[in-house]
C-alpha cells in the first residue's frame, strides 16, 4: 500500500504544482495578496508530497519489493543495504524522482527563507519553479514512472549495474543534482524578474547565495564523479572530456561566471541584464545536460535504459523552457533598468574579464560536445572530438584567466590601480617563478610547459594568500593588529581566498599528473617485480574471494621502496553473480599526495596482464575542489548574505512578521 | 479500502494547506520598494563596518555612501504598487483549488496507478506463501533464504542442487553440489550431478574437472550408467577413440537394450567408428566442436569435411606462419585424431617460427606438455 500511496502522492504533487504554476502569477498581476501567498504554501506542500513518494520508493527498495518494476530491474535481495538505498537513484526513473525531490526542496527553501522577498517576486519565482516541477513530474509520470507494478511479482531482482555498486553512487548524483537544480532558483528568479519587468535590489542579493550554494554542490559533485570514474573504471584517468562530463562541466563554467557577475550586481548594481542572461544560460545548460544524458543521444554509464519517447519529451521541455526564457529575455531586457558604470581597471572590470573568458570557455566546450552529435544527426558520419580539441581550445583560454585571477580580489571597486596591485603581487609572482625554476631544476628535461603550469598553480595559491595578507594590512601594521583585522574580515573574503587557493591546488595536480605520471602495461607471474616511479611492486599472485553478491580474483602486490616493503596493494577482477558482469577494481595506494594505481587485465599463459600507473600529486586535483567547495560554504555563511533581509531591521520586524 | 482512506486524508491535508493562505484575510502587504530600501540601508551599514575594520578608505566610503544614497532616494520616491487585500479573485481561486486538486489527483492516479495493490516485500512473501507448492521458484527462493542464514546445512544444498540443474541454473547447481559434497560427503549421485553441472557450463565439453567428478562417482558406484556414459564421451572428445569405443561398448553391454541412453550410445559408437576410419587415412583433424558437428553427417561427408579443414589450416599456416592460434589448433587437431607423429611434426614446424622465450613458444610448449608430446615439467 505504501507503494501506491507514494504513487498517489506523486500525482497529487503534479496537481499542486500545476496550481502553483498559475495562481500566483495571476496574483502578482492582479496584486492579490492571497493568491501570491499561496505560492509558498504550495511549494512546501509539493515538497512533502514528493518526499512521501520518494520515501515510498526507497521503502520498496529496502524491503526488496519486486512487485515494483523499477525495484525488480535495479535491485537484488542480496545487495548490501547501502546499495539498496543508493540504488533508488541508480537508474533513470529513480534518479528523475530524486531530481524532482531536490527541485521541490529548493522551492520549499525559497518559501521558507523568502520571508523578506517582495511578495510579487517571490510568487513569480515560485510559479516558475512550479512550471519546471510540473514539466518534470509529467515526464516522470508519463514516460519514466518508477511506480510501475508487476504481477505476479518476480522472486528475485536483476541487480544494479555493478559499476554503480559503490559509495560514489550514494554521494555523486545527489550532490550533482543539488548543483544542477540549485541553478533552477537563479533561473526562476531571472524569469520572475523578466515577467515583472524590474530587477529589485533584493533580487541581486538573492541570486548570489543561491548561485553559491548550487555552485558549491556542483563543484563537489563533479569532483566526486571524477574521482569515482578514476578509481572505478580502472582506466586511470580523471577526466575524459566525455560528453557526459562536459554536460556537467558547462553549467559549472557558466555558474562560475554567474557567481562572479552576481557579485558585481550585488555590490554595484551593474551587469544586471547580463546576470539575468547568465542565470538563464546556466540553468539551460543544466537542462541540456539532463537531455544529453537521458535521451539516449549518448551512450555511457549514465545513459541507463533509453527510450525515444523520453528523448523527445525532454527535448520538448528543453525547447519550451530555454526558448521561452530567451524569448522573454529578448522582449523584456530593454525595459530593465541599466546599472552603474565603471572603469575598465577595477574589480568590476576584472570580473567582466572573468566572465568573458568563462563564457567563451563554456561555448568552446558546448561546441566540442554538440558538434559531433549534430554532425552525426545530419550526415550520419561519426567523428570524435576528443581531448586534443579541448586541450587546444580550452587550455589556452584558461591560462590568461588563471593568470588574471589573483588581480581581481585585490582591485578596488569602481576604480582600481593596476600598478599598485601589481606591486602587491610581487611576492606572489616571485614565489611562483621560484617554484617554476625549482621544478625545471629538479626534473631536468621536464617539459617547460609543465613548469609553467605549476607556476600558474603556485601563482593562484600565493595570490589568494596575498589577498588575505593585504587585507589584514601586511606591511602596514604589526602582527597583533593584522591578526585582529584578519579575524574581522568578512567570511566572503576567506571564501574567495579559499576558492582561488583550491583552484591553484587543482591546477598543480592537473599539470603534475599530466606531465609526470607514468604508465606501464606488463605481464606478471607471481613473484615477478615491476618498477613504477620510485617504487617496486612484487606480484604475490591471484586468489579468489567472495563478496555478498560477487566473486572476485584478487591480485596482491607488495610495494617496496629502496628494498623495504611498506604496503600492499590489492586489485581485483570481480564478477557480479546476478548479472554475470565483470568489473575491474583498481588497487590504489596513496603515498603523500601521489598515488600508485594498479589495474588487473586478462590472464595469459605468461601471467597476468597488469597496468600500473604512478601518478604524482594526483590527489591535489580533488583536494583543490574540496578547498573550492569549502570556500563556497564559508562564503555562504557570510553575515551579509543573510542580512539582505529587511526582517533584520528591528523597525520592520513587526510588519515583516505579519506579512509572513 | 485502507488505501483510499489514507489517500483521502492526504488529499484533504494538501487541499487545506493551499486554502489557508487564500482564506486568510491578507494583512497589509509590503510595497516592493520597501524591500529595496531595506537592502540599501543594509548596504550603508556594511560600508560603516568596512570603515571600522579598515577595509576601505574614508574617501572610497564616501563615494560608496553617495551611490547607495542615490539608489535609496530613488527607491523611496517611486513606491507605486500597493497590494490589494482579500478580493473576489481569492474566492474564485479557492473554488479552483477545492475542485481541481482532488479531481486531478484521483483521475490522474486512476489513469496510471494500481489502487489498493499491496506492497510485496520479499521477506513477507517468502513467509506468507509456504503452502504454494506449485511455484517451484518460490520454493527455491525459500530454500535460498534459509541457506543464506544457514550456509552449513548440507541437506538443504543436496535438495536444491538437482532442482537448480533442472531449472538450468547450472552455476548455482555447481555451488550447491560442491557444498553438499563438502558437508555431507561424496556420493555417486552428487559427484555425477556435479559433473553434469560442469559439462553444461562448458557447453558440452567434458572438462578435466568434470571427468574427475565422474571418476569419483564411478569409484563410489562402479557401472553407474551416467558416469560411464560421460567418461566415455570424454575419451571420445579427447580423441582417444579406441578407448572411448571400448567404454561405450562396455556401457551398452551392461545396459538393457531399451534403456533411454542407448540411442545416444549407439550414435556415439557410429561416430567413433567413422573417426577411427578417418584417422587411418593420412588426414587432418578438427577440434571437438567440429567432431560433434561431424557426427551428424554421413561418413563420406565427414571425412571430406575434416580433410578439407585441416588441409586448409595447414596451407594457411605455410603462408602465415606467425599465427599462433592456428598452430595450436593444428597440433590439437592431430592429437584429437590420435596422430601424435603428425602432431609432433606440426609442433616442430610451429616452433621454428617463434623465438626462444617468446609468448608463442611458451604457449606451444605448454600445449605440447599437455598432449604428452614432450615430457611434462614437474610442477612445484
Amino acid at each position: 500500500m505504501i507503494v501506491e500511496l507514494g504513487h498517489y502522492a506523486l500525482v497529487m504533487a503534479l496537481a499542486v504544482a500545476l496550481l502553483q504554476s498559475v495562481l500566483p502569477v495571476i496574483g502578482s498581476v492582479r496584486q492579490d495578496a492571497g493568491l501570491m501567498a499561496m505560492a509558498p504554501a504550495a511549494a512546501v506542500t509539493s515538497f512533502f508530497l514528493v518526499l512521501l513518494a520518494f520515501a515510498a520508493l526507497t521503502a520498496s527498495y529496502v524491503t526488496s519489493d519486486f512487485s515494483v518494476q523499477n525495484v525488480w530491474e535495479n535491485s537484488h535481495s542480496l545487495k548490501p543495504m547501502i546499495y539498496k538505498i543508493s540504488g533508488v537513484w541508480g537508474n533513470h526513473e529513480g534518479s528523475m524522482l530524486l531530481w524532482i525531490l531536490i527541485l521541490v526542496f529548493f522551492s520549499a527553501l525559497v518559501a521558507f527563507f523568502g520571508g523578506n522577498l517582495p511578495a510579487a517576486l517571490k510568487a513569480n519565482a515560485l510559479a516558475v519553479q512550479a512550471w519546471i516541477t510540473s514539466a518534470f513530474l509529467l515526464f516522470v509520470l508519463l514516460t519514466s514512472n518508477p511506480f510501475q507494478r508487476l504481477t505476479p511479482a518476480p522472486i528475485e531482482g536483476r541487480d544494479l549495474n555493478p559499476i554503480l555498486q559503490d559509495v560514489g553512487l550514494a554521494i555523486h548524483p545527489p550532490l550533482l543534482y543539488l548543483g544542477y537544480v540549485g541553478f533552477s532558483i537563479c533561473f526562476s528568479f531571472a524569469v520572475a524578474a523578466l515577467i515583472d519587468g524590474r530587477i529589485d535590489a533584493a533580487w541581486a542579493r538573492w541570486v548570489r547565495p543561491w548561485t553559491l550554494a548550487a555552485w558549491t554542490a556542483l563543484t563537489a559533485g563533479i569532483a566526486m564523479g571524477s574521482y569515482w570514474a578514476y578509481y572505478e573504471l580502472g582506466w586511470g584517468g580523471w577526466w575524459f572530456w566525455d560528453p557526459v562530463e562536459n554536460a556537467s562541466f558547462m553549467p559549472w563554467l557558466a555558474g562560475t561566471a554567474l557567481l562572479h557577475s552576481a557579485l558585481v550586481m550585488e555590490k554595484r548594481e551593474a551587469l544586471k541584464i547580463w546576470t539575468v542572461l547568465l542565470a538563464i544560460i546556466t540553468f539551460s545548460l543544466s537542462l541540456l545536460g539532463t537531455f544529453l544524458v537521458r535521451s539516449g543521444v549518448l551512450t555511457s554509464v549514465h545513459a541507463f535504459a533509453t527510450d525515444p519517447t523520453r528523448g523527445v519529451f525532454i527535448l520538448g521541455i528543453l525547447v519550451i523552457f530555454i526558448g521561452g526564457a530567451f524569448t522573454l529575455f529578448a522582449l523584456r531586457a530593454q525595459s530593465l533598468k541599466h546599472g552603474g558604470l565603471f572603469a575598465p581597471v577595477s574589480r568590476e572590470g576584472a570580473l567582466v574579464l572573468n566572465n568573458l573568458f568563462l563564457t567563451t570557455a563554456t561555448l568552446t566546450v558546448l561546441v566540442g560536445t554538440l558538434y559531433p552529435l549534430v554532425l552525426e544527426a545530419l550526415t550520419g558520419s561519426k567523428i570524435s572530438v576528443g581531448p586534443p580539441f579541448f586541450n587546444l581550445t580550452f587550455g589556452p583560454l584558461m591560462v590568461p584567466l588563471l593568470l588574471a585571477v589573483p588581480f581581481g580580489p585585490l582591485l578596488a571597486w569602481k576604480r582600481g590601480d593596476l600598478l599598485a596591485v601589481c606591486q602587491r603581487l610581487y611576492a606572489a609572482a616571485g614565489i611562483s617563478l621560484l617554484v617554476a625554476l625549482a621544478v625545471v631544476y629538479f626534473s631536468t628535461g621536464a617539459p617547460v610547459m609543465a613548469a609553467l603550469g605549476i607556476a600558474i598553480g603556485a601563482w593562484l595559491i600565493c595570490g589568494s594568500l596575498t589577498d588575505l595578507a593585504y587585507r589584514a594590512g601586511a606591511g602596514r601594521a604589526g602582527l597583533p593588529v593584522m591578526w585582529q583585522r584578519l579575524k574581522g574580515l568578512p567570511r566572503s573574503a576567506f571564501g574567495t581566498a579559499l576558492a582561488h587557493f583550491g583552484l591553484g591546488v587543482s591546477v598543480i595536480g592537473i599539470v603534475a599528473v599530466t606531465a609526470f605520471s607514468t604508465e606501464q602495461v606488463m605481464t606478471l607471474k607471481p613473484g615477478e617485480q615491476a618498477v613504477s616511479g620510485p617504487f617496486a611492486l612484487e606480484f604475490e599472485g591471484l586468489r579468489p574471494n567472495t563478496g555478498p553478491n560477487y566473486t572476485e580474483l584478487q591480485g596482491r602486490f607488495a610495494v617496496s621502496r629502496d628494498g623495504a616493503q611498506f604496503a600492499t596493494i590489492t586489485a581485483a577482477k570481480r564478477v557480479y553473480t546476478a548479472r554475470r558482469m565483470p568489473t575491474t577494481e583498481a588497487g590504489i595506494l596513496t603515498i603523500g599526495p601521489s598515488q600508485l594505481y594498479v589495474a588487473l587485465g586478462d590472464e595469459t599463459p605468461d601471467g597476468t596482464v597488469v597496468r600500473i600507473w604512478w601518478k604524482p600529486w594526483v590527489t591535489f586535483i580533488w583536494f583543490g575542489t574540496v578547498f573550492m567547495s569549502v570556500g563556497g560554504i564559508v562564503s555562504l555563511l557570510d553575515r551579509r548574505l543573510r542580512v539582505g533581509a529587511p526582517a533584520a531591521s528591528k523597525a520592520r520586524a513587526a510588519t515583516a512578521g505579519q506579512a509572513t | 479500502m485502507m488505501f483510499w482512506v489514507l489517500a483521502a486524508i492526504l488529499t484533504v491535508a494538501a487541499t487545506i494547506s493551499l486554502l489557508v493562505p487564500l482564506a486568510r484575510s491578507a494583512s497589509r502587504q509590503d510595497g516592493t520598494n520597501e524591500h529595496d530600501a531595506e537592502v540599501y540601508y543594509d548596504q550603508l551599514r556594511e560600508i560603516d563596518r568596512d570603515i571600522e575594520s579598515g577595509l576601505i578608505a574614508q574617501e572610497e566610503a564616501e563615494y560608496a555612501r553617495a551611490e547607495v544614497g542615490r539608489r535609496l532616494l530613488k527607491a523611496s520616491k517611486t513606491d507605486s504598487r500597493q497590494s490589494r487585500a482579500r478580493s473576489p479573485l481569492s474566492t474564485a481561486a479557492r473554488y479552483v483549488v477545492i475542485i481541481f486538486l482532488p479531481l486531478m489527483a484521483v483521475v490522474g492516479y486512476l489513469a496510471v496507478g494500481k489502487p489498493g495493490m499491496p506492497a510485496q516485500p520479499l521477506a513477507g512473501r517468502i513467509e506468507a506463501e509456504p503452502d504454494d507448492g506449485n511455484d517451484i521458484t518460490t520454493l527455491v527462493a525459500q530454500a535460498e533464504t534459509h541457506l543464506a542464514s544457514n550456509p552449513e546445512d548440507g541437506r538443504g544444498w543436496d535438495v536444491l542442487a538437482p532442482i537448480y540443474l533442472n531449472l538450468g541454473r547450472v552455476a548455482d547447481a555447481e555451488t550447491a553440489y560442491r557444498n553438499a559434497i563438502r558437508l555431507l560427503g561424496s556420493t555417486a549421485p552428487r559427484q555425477a550431478g556435479l559433473g553434469r553441472a560442469l559439462i553444461t557450463q562448458s557447453g558440452g565439453i567434458v572438462t578435466a574437472e568434470a571427468q574427475a567428478a565422474f571418476q569419483a562417482a564411478e569409484e563410489l558406484e562402479p557401472g553407474n550408467p551416467l558416469s560411464s556414459f560421460f567418461l566415455a564421451l570424454g575419451l571420445a572428445q579427447e580423441g582417444r577413440f579406441a578407448e572411448a569405443k571400448l567404454a561405450f561398448e562396455r556401457l551398452a553391454a551392461n545396459s538393457p537394450p531399451d534403456a533411454p541412453w542407448m540411442p545416444q550410445v549407439r550414435a556415439h559408437l557410429q561416430g567413433i567408428d567413422a573417426n577411427l576410419a578417418v584417422a587411418g587415412e593420412a588426414a587432418p583433424g578438427p577440434d571437438e566442436e567440429d567432431v560433434a558437428a561431424a557426427m551428424e553427417m554421413s561418413s563420406e561427408e565427414r571425412s571430406e569435411m575434416i580433410g578439407g579443414m585441416v588441409a586448409g589450416l595447414d596451407a594457411r599456416l605455410r603462408d602465415n606462419p606467425d599465427d599462433l592460434d592456428g598452430w595450436l589448433r593444428l597440433v590439437r587437431s592431430y592429437m584429437v585424431l590420435g596422430e601424435p607423429e603428425k602432431a609432433g611434426d606440426a609442433l616442430g614446424r610451429a616452433l621454428e617460427n617463434f623465438e626462444d622465450g617468446s609468448a608463442g613458444r611458451l604457449a606451444l610448449t605448454r600445449a605440447a606438455e599437455q598432449f604428452g608430446l614432450i615430457p611434462q615439467k614437474v610442477e612445484q
